[in-house]
């Protein structure tokens, strides 16, 4: 381990000065929810310990964690990501090509053996041997398999590492394979979400560089720091949602007004993301805040869970619950109970205000 | 080697897998095939879903094109429902359609093309140490400007899409989100730091003195700028010879408004215009490892080979516009759209496509500037789009790297038939029957290859030089 030198000296021969070096500690703290007493540990961490390196692999996906990771608010993406952290092997952003990126990537993992983190963006598809996704003439399961083999611990990016996403759609052409399915030896981390949040990404990563673990994981393998929380739990429009108060149509008055958008399809009530508090590109909105439901692109079968606009459940009093507990993998019951309520209030509601309507006519 | 053949791949820095297979003789390439080893099959996954879930699943064939795949989608649904978008909603589809090519013509041009620049190879030129300094991968001066003025730029989709990538705002009826006064203020002031940006580091002066360039030479005179640093390699290596184009242009026509649009579609062919007419497109399938019969896209199938014929060697079908492979991008739709530079430059090779995007670049600020302040926060921005239960719809979008199309037909109210066709699927074709390559194959005849390189740097500038979207491409 001593030829791999420290974060601190990497950062340093970058040219970055110690208060900065300082200002990023305190950053990282604060994004990961620490309190002020980590920064110096944090110090301490990246002033002593070997930096981990990172090999970054892509199967079939289409590049949005990486498009996402690269635009986080976080310092990390753009100080660290591009030159510190130096991912020492990622085809989208290096510079090499061919048939010396391959060999980068064997060295990698010769030097590194049993140190690096895998970062996976994608997946593999098995049909056909593999032949839907090839990488140097090669599928890409064997590439995977191949750098998982010495890995210290492996990251899954996004709905397809996670759970196969929409390639793996109905009726799934290629066999699409989330990478816990290939892979049955190594810790792996999920980091869920079309794409995850660049803020997530970065705070998972920050995480593990800093302290040399893995996050704490819920059941689902999911860091509980980002996923412990519904969209629903701290949507910002969750007043108007206890308050009965609905979006009916695109673009009425009640969508002006920020209404829920329950009726609309959103699933933010059975998906655990922190889009609703860290917020997307650079923390300006979410999808809800643009007037769209949320379609749970951190669940599991997403995809398929009939249409993207079909409410989660009809007005049946007890469909939120069961629901909620087979997407949602946590016990929902009190939630489930106020959708419900609400909901009935909410048709008892509007059935007050037709039959006014109608009365005023 | 200078003679035999060579495997280039995979290839970095462009979106998704490529295989690009070369045989050489005397020194340069003599006959190219170009494989996308990429294959998903959302057009059947498509099939017997709700048609709304296109809105949902095609934006996600691609992390860097999702704006514009969701937007042919929209326009698809809308068009099958013979349903028109409010038009503000159109106007606000169209700003962030625009700020999503806009970013990737800018991260083309600073992240995927120009790094090739700091290869060793280019160790004595008199440029190198300024490209190094600009564009090293990674760490380039350049790239992290391009990077954080991009991410800044985007605040606009966060605004008014909640999320980028993969969107959802877009809709047949027009966009979710119905941007107030105080919205509008903040989108102007993205949109002038970004002008701030171009200006400052990427052109060196005001875009509209870019865009009035009309001629080659002008244009090799320009040097100020990253834009100014390219130039001055574009003139040293003769990169305007390099990977010559047919001539043969093709543009659906960008950002469309109440009077037409903002980049005028048509096709362009033995130099001159002609209006944009697909009836009689085919995708052949000689060539791809795609069974049945080449059809309008319209009645197309995707039903993959899984034998992998030895006569095929791709994914990715070949379309073909009156039997003739066609090239599409940014700077066809800048020479369909008319634009003197670009007709200077039509047919023209390395230089011409990346000086197409940088014309396209400086002449797409003026048009988001102008949505921007279109935006009437009283008008309605969506006319929400009836249920289609049966019907047939086309909707056709320029992407950042050009012509996408998608055909829909729904029957009993779910997709019975889907077919996609994007940029990169027109570029980089396979041959037909007739034995035509592909725009790119045909390009990389005559590239020069150096004894010993095994990743020729000239095939390199050519491919990129085309903005590839592999995902995209066969998806």
């Amino acid at each position: 381990m001593s030829e791999i030198e420290t974060f601190y000296e990497v950062m340093r021969r970058q040219g970055i000065t110690r208060r900065s070096f300082m200002k990023y500690c305190s950053l990282t703290a604060a994004a990961l929810g620490l309190g002020p007493s980590f920064v110096p540990k944090i110090a301490h961490a990246m002033e002593t310990k070997p930096r981990t390196p990172v090999i970054w692999v892509h199967g079939l996906e289409c590049t949005c964690c990486s498009e996402s990771f690269i635009r986080s608010a976080h310092p990390l993406a753009k100080d660290v990501v591009l030159s510190m952290i130096s991912l020492d092997y990622d085809d989208t952003l290096m510079a090499a090509a061919g048939h010396q990126a391959e060999a980068a990537l064997e060295d990698t993992i010769q030097k590194y053996r049993g140190n690096y983190i895998l970062a996976v963006e994608g997946n593999p598809p098995l049909n056909e041997d593999g032949m839907f996704c090839i990488v140097g003439g090669k599928p890409f399961v064997e590439q995977l398999r191949h750098a998982a083999k010495d890995a210290k611990a492996i990251i899954s990016w996004g709905a397809c590492a996670s759970y196969g996403c929409v390639q793996a759609a109905a009726p799934n052409p290629t066999q699409a394979t989330p990478v816990h399915k290939v892979i049955t030896d190594k810790p792996i981390i999920k980091v869920p979400g079309c794409p995850p949040i660049a803020e997530v990404m970065t705070g998972v990563i920050t995480y593990m560089l800093t302290f040399d673990r893995l996050p704490e994981l819920d059941r689902q393998g999911r860091p509980k720091m980002f996923y412990s929380q519904r969209i629903h739990d701290k949507c910002y429009r969750r007043p108007h949602f206890d308050a009965g108060q609905f979006v009916e149509n695109w673009d009425d008055d009640y969508a002006r007004k920020g209404y829920c958008l329950y009726k609309m399809g959103c699933k933010g009530p059975t998906t655990y993301n922190a889009c609703s508090t860290v917020r997307w590109n650079e923390g300006v909105s979410f999808p809800i805040q643009s007037g769209h439901g949320c379609i749970g692109c951190s669940e599991d079968g997403f995809w398929d869970q009939g249409g993207f606009y079909d409410r989660l459940t009809s007005i049946n009093a007890f469909g939120v619950e069961a629901n909620a507990d087979k997407v949602g993998f946590a016990a929902a019951g009190a939630v489930g109970a106020g959708i419900a309520a609400h909901i009935a209030a909410s048709a008892l509601k509007s059935a007050q205000r037709k039959k006014q309507e109608n009365e005023e006519v | 080697m200078t003679q035999g053949r060579l495997i280039v791949g995979p290839f970095n820095r462009v979106e998704g897998d490529l295989e690009v297979h070369l045989d050489l003789a005397d020194g340069a390439v003599a006959r190219a095939r170009v494989n996308a080893p990429l294959y998903r099959g959302f057009e059947r996954m498509l099939m017997g879903r709700p048609p709304s879930d296109a809105l949902t699943l095609t934006p996600r064939i691609c992390g860097i094109c999702s704006i514009s795949q969701s937007a042919a989608a929209a326009r698809a649904l809308a068009d099958a429902g013979g349903h028109a978008p409010a038009p503000q909603g159109a106007a606000m589809a169209a700003l962030i359609h625009a700020v999503e090519n806009v970013s990737d013509h800018l991260f083309h041009f600073n992240l995927f093309f120009m790094p090739d620049f700091t290869r060793p190879v280019y160790a004595d030129r008199p440029w190198h140490g300024q490209a190094v300094e600009r564009f090293t991968a990674q760490t380039g001066g350049a790239q992290r400007a391009a990077i954080g003025a991009r991410a800044a730029l985007m605040h606009i989709l966060g605004l008014m899409a909640g999320k980028w990538p993969h969107t959802l705002a877009i809709q047949p009826g027009g966009v979710t989100r119905a941007p107030g006064a105080s919205d509008k203020v903040r989108i102007l002031a993205s949109l002038t730091a970004f002008r701030r940006y171009l200006e400052g580091t990427v052109f060196g002066g005001p875009l509209e003195d870019f865009a009035a360039l009309s001629t080659r030479d002008a244009l090799l005179g320009w040097d100020r700028g990253d834009a100014g640093l390219f130039l001055r390699i574009a003139a040293d290596l003769d990169l305007d010879r390099l990977g010559r184009g047919a001539g043969r242009y093709l543009s659906f026509g960008a950002y469309p408004d109440a009077g037409g649009h903002a980049f005028a579609p048509g096709i362009w062919r033995d130099g001159a215009r002609a209006p944009l007419d697909l009836a009689d497109m085919v995708e052949d399938l000689s060539h791809a490892w795609m069974l049945g019969p080449a059809s309008h896209p319209a009645d197309g199938q995707t039903l993959p080979d899984e034998d992998m014929r030895a006569d095929a060697y791709s994914w990715c079908k070949a379309p073909r516009l009156a039997g003739a492979p066609m090239e599409t991008g940014a700077l066809a739709r800048q020479v369909i759209d008319g634009h003197p530079l670009a007709r200077d430059l039509a047919g023209g090779g390395v230089l011409a496509r990346v000086a197409g995007r940088l014309l396209e670049l400086a002449r797409s600020q003026a048009v988001m500037e102008d949505l921007a302040r279109g935006i009437d926060p009283a008008a309605p921005f969506m006319d929400p789009a009836p249920e289609v239960q049966d019907g047939h719809g086309v909707g056709l979008v320029e992407a950042a790297r050009g012509a996408l199309g998608h055909w829909v037909r729904i029957e009993k109210g779910r997709i019975a038939s889907y077919q996609i066709v994007a940029p990169t699927t027109w570029n980089f074709s396979p041959r037909d029957a007739q034995g035509q390559p592909g725009p790119l194959e045909a390009a990389l005849v005559g590239a020069p290859v150096q004894p010993g390189e095994t990743t020729p740097v000239s095939v390199q500038h050519i491919v990129r030089s085309f903005d590839p979207c592999m995902v995209c491409t066969v998806h």
